[in-house]
């Protein structure tokens, strides 16, 4: 570039305009690529940015002093948001280092303290769920034995109930035999005339078991005439004794089978045991 | 320089204390209210401490680099929505001594200096002067404004400068 053309560019006044930043980015990049290449327009340039410098100075109001604080404590704040904080001294870099690790040793402290509390959790519910499973358990078994036991108190008492009649002295065994209709029956009845009870034996009974439609019949001969004592069925495993109906005296008993619910005077060819007293 | 790079706290102390009040003298040429263009000096100071890796001083001088983000700053700052809105908002009394103080930029007793520098320069330099570098105009919008093509516009421009840096030599 000529001397000439190097002159009429400076005078163009663009320089100016670049130093004011009032110039296109195209501009920008032609202005700067020829101050590289040519001293001259480096200088000129430079001697431009002096005088709007000079020129600013004498244009300068000073800012109020409370500004002053204002503007540096917010670049100082806006560094701590950068993470680029400059720690101008020696004191304060130093606290930063022991900070530093402190703050993570906390932070891992919270971390292990945190899982230490999970694992206890998980410990103390799979504990949980163990004892109550227990629990249940127990409670399943304690019932079965509350039930046997209350089958084995039952059972006792009905076996002190029997003892207690055979002890009994107002009460007289009667056994009644089979007939020649039934040869191997047999059964017993118990009778206290002063109780006016009659009960029956129904576990040592062994009579032919009867049908549905048919139920055996007790009776009382007295005075020759049968009075009703009752029915009862005769399956293989009744236990226990059975009270029938009340009755002062009687002479003998039999058993007849009769239709279901008895009737009214025994079928004589039906009787199959027969006792006197 | 070094320790600017570095963002040392002692470094944006120097920076403010050597440049604060010639940028304010520029900011508060453009904006009138002291309040505004006060936080556009601590918006103009945040910017520079945040850009400063992209200044080279092979491209120039500092003070031109950070005296380019005020202005453009100031600038954005008059033509944004909130401050036309909150000009327009004013009372209609008020707009005479406001509109007064909008053409006179020298009322500041502390500006004197200026007022005599800028008169030592011709009118017209003076009014250029006044709208590109006061008024944030640029050189095509004062154009536009004095209705005078755009190569008398540089033109004038520079003779104005030039008549600055004779001053100052």
């Amino acid at each position: 570039m000529k001397v000439e053309d190097l002159k009429a560019y400076i005078e163009s006044g663009i320089l100016e305009l670049y130093v004011l930043g009032d110039v296109t980015p195209a501009e920008k990049l032609q202005v700067e690529e020829m101050a590289s290449k040519h001293p001259a327009i480096k200088a000129e340039l430079d001697e431009i940015e002096r005088s709007m410098e000079l020129y600013a100075e004498e244009n300068a109001i000073e800012p109020s002093e409370h500004l002053r604080g204002r503007i540096l404590g917010s670049l100082l704040t806006n560094f701590g948001d950068d993470n680029n904080f400059p720690t101008p001294t020696h004191a304060e870099r130093e606290k930063v280092v022991v900070m530093q690790p402190d703050k993570e040793k906390e932070t891992n402290f919270y971390k292990y303290a945190f899982a230490a509390c999970l694992a206890l959790l998980l410990a103390s519910a799979v504990a949980l769920y163990n004892l109550y499973s227990r629990l249940n358990d127990t409670n399943t078994q304690l019932s079965a034995m509350q039930a046997q036991n209350q089958h084995f108190s039952n059972t006792v008492s009905a076996k002190d109930n029997e003892l207690n009649l055979l002890r009994d002295t107002s009460y007289k065994l009667i056994h009644l035999r089979g007939t020649a209709k039934s040869p191997e029956s047999i059964m017993t009845v118990a009778f206290s005339p002063s109780k006016q009870k009659v009960v029956i034996d129904m576990e040592g009974l062994k009579l032919p078991a009867n049908d549905k439609t048919h139920q055996y019949q007790l009776w009382a001969l007295v005075g020759g005439k049968p009075v009703d004592l009752g029915v009862f069925d005769a399956t293989a495993d009744s236990s226990g004794f059975k009270n029938m109906k009340a009755i002062a005296s009687a002479d003998a008993f039999a058993v007849t089978l009769e239709p279901r619910g008895g009737s009214a005077s025994p079928t004589l060819s039906e009787m199959v045991v027969l006792g006197k007293y | 320089m070094l320790s600017l790079q570095h963002r040392e706290k002692i470094a944006v102390e120097a920076l403010y204390d050597m440049y604060s009040a010639s940028l304010f003298g520029v900011i508060s040429r453009i904006i009138n209210d002291t309040a505004i263009a006060e936080d556009v000096l601590q918006e103009t100071f945040v910017k520079i401490w945040h850009s400063f890796s992209s200044y080279s001083s092979e491209k120039g001088r500092l003070f031109t680099w950070m005296v380019n983000i005020a202005r453009n700053l100031a600038i954005d700052k008059i033509r944004s929505k909130d401050f036309k809105n909150q000009n327009k908002n004013q009372e209609i009394e008020n707009n005479v001594t406001f509109i007064d103080e909008q053409r006179n930029t020298v009322y500041k007793p502390e500006l004197m200096g200026i007022k005599d520098l800028v008169q030592t320069l011709k009118p017209e330099q003076k009014l250029i002067i006044e709208l590109v570098y006061f008024k944030g105009y640029t050189h095509v919008e004062a154009a536009e404004e004095l209705g005078i093509p755009l190569g008398t516009i540089k033109t004038r421009l520079r003779m104005a400068i030039l008549e600055l840096r004779k001053h100052f030599n």
